[in-house]
């Protein structure tokens, strides 16, 4: 596996066992699933068994998963799917400041035709405000929907408890929850937190590209979003990836085989991690909560005085992959919009760096990832003009 | 979107990084909030007008660290009349190019040099302060690049209006509505007008 890799948020390497799962697809496996014919009949039955190992991993029925080509497709098939379906009931949705783009943009565009949004706020630690939220349900709110693990921070939200808010209204609000960052990192019952829509992503855990999953609660309806034929799929038409589905299923296995071994590690390393930044590098700020309300695989924090792009170029020719927040690095050339509704100022948005972990990286890696770091933000603090510290 | 290997090269090993004690002149320009900041320190032999020693120092991303770092070079040894003349292009040339979102940072480098050349020449009385006009306020807008072609607004001909009344300062952009960096584009338009006392209000309109 490649090394010195701390940018699992964006997308982890595909686990050996996973390639080796979907080299049959590509070969004498390439027949789609079908009744009847021999070669359907199988690959039908083995869809089933590929959907029931994510259906089992979320307490979820086999019926109620639907593979889709991204995890920005089911995110896409669920808003656009339910709110066009269900304008009748209402036209209010509830989305907050802090989500993931797919959300923020799907609610954008149905503001411009017609909808009501409202945008709750953040705390100063990625938290969604919940008292605002009680005050925002209104008899026509039809969707509230949520990012699980915020995707900068790695603030938790607490979805349990917003169920609980949402079914103070005396009417049904659907709750859909991106679990992009979430899936694999938290346990997750679909019954037990009363989501009604779910979206995760095989690249976040080690599968391949290309292919995510829907949860769609029994009796929650979805209107026709990609219209094609229906070869495996009613939301998903057309051809779907049979190797990535077996590869994702594979994924499943593995991250759910050992899994709490495997968010005990996660929480140890990135524990380790933050402990040697702090300790290691003065002037540091952490985005994000501290402890239990934070995803086990994320560590957020700033570096005053420099900027993140530069750090993140210099980890780069290190050899080290890290994300930032900076505007330098993003295309828009706009500060982290989460960082800054947390009420963060440019300066430590710009020099926010993001290091996200995987079951992969060890304790050696992080030794060697910080003792780069060190130099390079001092190295980095030399040159700046806001730095009169030495 | 990559860097040349002379942009990663000055970025790693920047020349003449630091800070000049006494110097003859110097500027800082940008901000720690728009991402970037330079500070430019010149030593120049008051008879010969050449810049004996120049350095600099800066807080930016790595297209800002070497933009300054070949401005250093291109102009060291030469008099202030020929490093007045050095352009932000010919900054990002000597660099084997820059990414056009990244443009921006040539131009901030030029600008701090040509700051502290004015520095200079305002001490030793061999410049005035220069007056205010709407022709000021067209000249900062040449500082505003466009990310999506590194080219500057004004040469672009987005600038459609620009107007001075009563401390109000009107500047008429056409930019699309969708496009991804208008946001950023107006921000430029704002920072770099703030920085004029003259300007006690500014109108964008789009």
């Amino acid at each position: 596996m490649k090394k010195n890799y701390f940018d699992n948020c964006k997308t982890t390497q595909p686990a050996p066992e996973v390639i080796e799962a979907m080299m049959p697809y590509f070969g004498d496996k390439f027949i789609f699933p079908a009744n009847f014919v021999s070669g359907g009949s199988t690959a039908a039955e083995e869809l089933e068994g590929f959907k029931k190992s994510v259906a089992d991993s979320i307490g979820a029925n086999t019926s109620e998963i639907h593979f889709t080509d991204s995890g920005t497709l089911a995110n896409n098939i669920a808003i656009k799917g339910f709110l066009s379906e269900n304008a009748k009931h209402g036209i209010h949705i509830i989305v907050s400041v802090i989500d993931y783009p797919d959300l923020l943009t799907n609610a954008a565009f149905f503001e411009k035709s017609g909808f009501e949004v409202t945008y709750l706020e953040t705390d100063e630690n990625g938290f969604i405000n919940l008292e605002q939220l009680k005050n925002a349900v209104r008899p026509d709110t039809i969707m509230f929907m949520t990012t699980f693990v915020n995707h900068t921070v790695g603030s938790i939200q607490p979805v349990k408890k917003i169920r609980e808010i949402l079914d103070t209204a005396d009417h049904k609000v659907v709750m859909h929850v991106d679990a992009g960052q979430a899936y694999g990192k938290l346990s997750i019952d679909v019954n037990e937190l009363g989501i009604d829509l779910m979206s995760i992503s095989a690249h976040k855990i080690h599968g391949p590209q290309g292919i995510g999953a829907l949860y769609q609660r029994k009796g929650v309806v979805l209107g026709q979003v990609v219209h094609g034929i229906n070869r495996m799929d009613k939301h998903q038409t057309g051809a779907v990836s049979m190797a990535n589905i077996a590869g994702f299923a594979k994924a499943v296995e593995l991250t759910f085989s050992d899994f709490e071994k495997n968010i005990n590690h996660l929480r140890e390393l990135s524990n380790y991690l933050l402990e040697k930044i702090e300790k290691t590098i003065p002037y540091t700020l952490l985005n994000g909560p501290r402890g239990e309300g934070r995803a086990p695989h994320n560590i957020n924090i700033s570096f005053d005085y420099i900027e993140g792009e530069a750090i993140m170029l210099m980890m780069d020719i290190a050899g080290i992959s890290v994300a930032t927040g900076s505007a330098c690095a993003s295309q828009g050339l706009k500060a982290n919009y989460i960082l800054m509704a947390m009420g963060r100022n440019h300066e430590q948005s710009h020099s926010s760096m993001k290091f996200t972990l995987s079951r992969y990286n060890t304790k050696e890696e992080i030794d060697h990832a910080v003792e780069k770091l060190a130099e390079i933000v001092k190295e980095l603090r030399s040159r700046s003009p806001l730095y009169n510290k030495e | 979107m990559q860097y040349s290997q002379k942009v990663l090269d000055h970025f790693m090993k920047p020349h003449n990084i630091g800070k000049i004690e006494n110097p003859d002149a110097e500027a800082t320009e940008g901000s720690p909030a728009c991402g970037d900041q330079v500070s430019i320190y010149l030593k120049v032999n008051d008879k010969t007008q050449v810049i004996e020693d120049i350095k600099f120092q800066s807080y930016g991303c790595a297209s800002n660290i070497a933009t300054a770092s070949i401005i250093t070079d291109m102009v060291m040894g030469r008099t202030l009349d020929e490093a007045k003349k050095v352009t932000w292009k010919e900054a990002a040339d000597a660099l084997d190019g820059l990414p056009p979102v990244k443009m921006h940072c040539s131009v901030l480098a030029v600008d701090t040099l040509r700051k502290a050349i004015k520095d200079y020449e305002i001490k030793h009385g061999l410049a005035e302060k220069e007056t205010f006009g709407k022709n000021t306020i067209v000249e900062e807008l040449k500082k505003v690049i466009y990310p999506k072609v590194g080219e500057d607004i004004v040469t672009l001909k987005m600038v459609k209006y620009v107007g001075f009344e009563n401390g109000i300062a009107t500047v008429d952009v056409d930019i699309p509505k969708f496009d991804e960096h208008r946001d950023n584009v107006v921000e430029e338009i704002k920072e770099h007008l703030e920085q004029i006392k003259e300007i006690k209000k500014i109108k964008i309109t789009i």
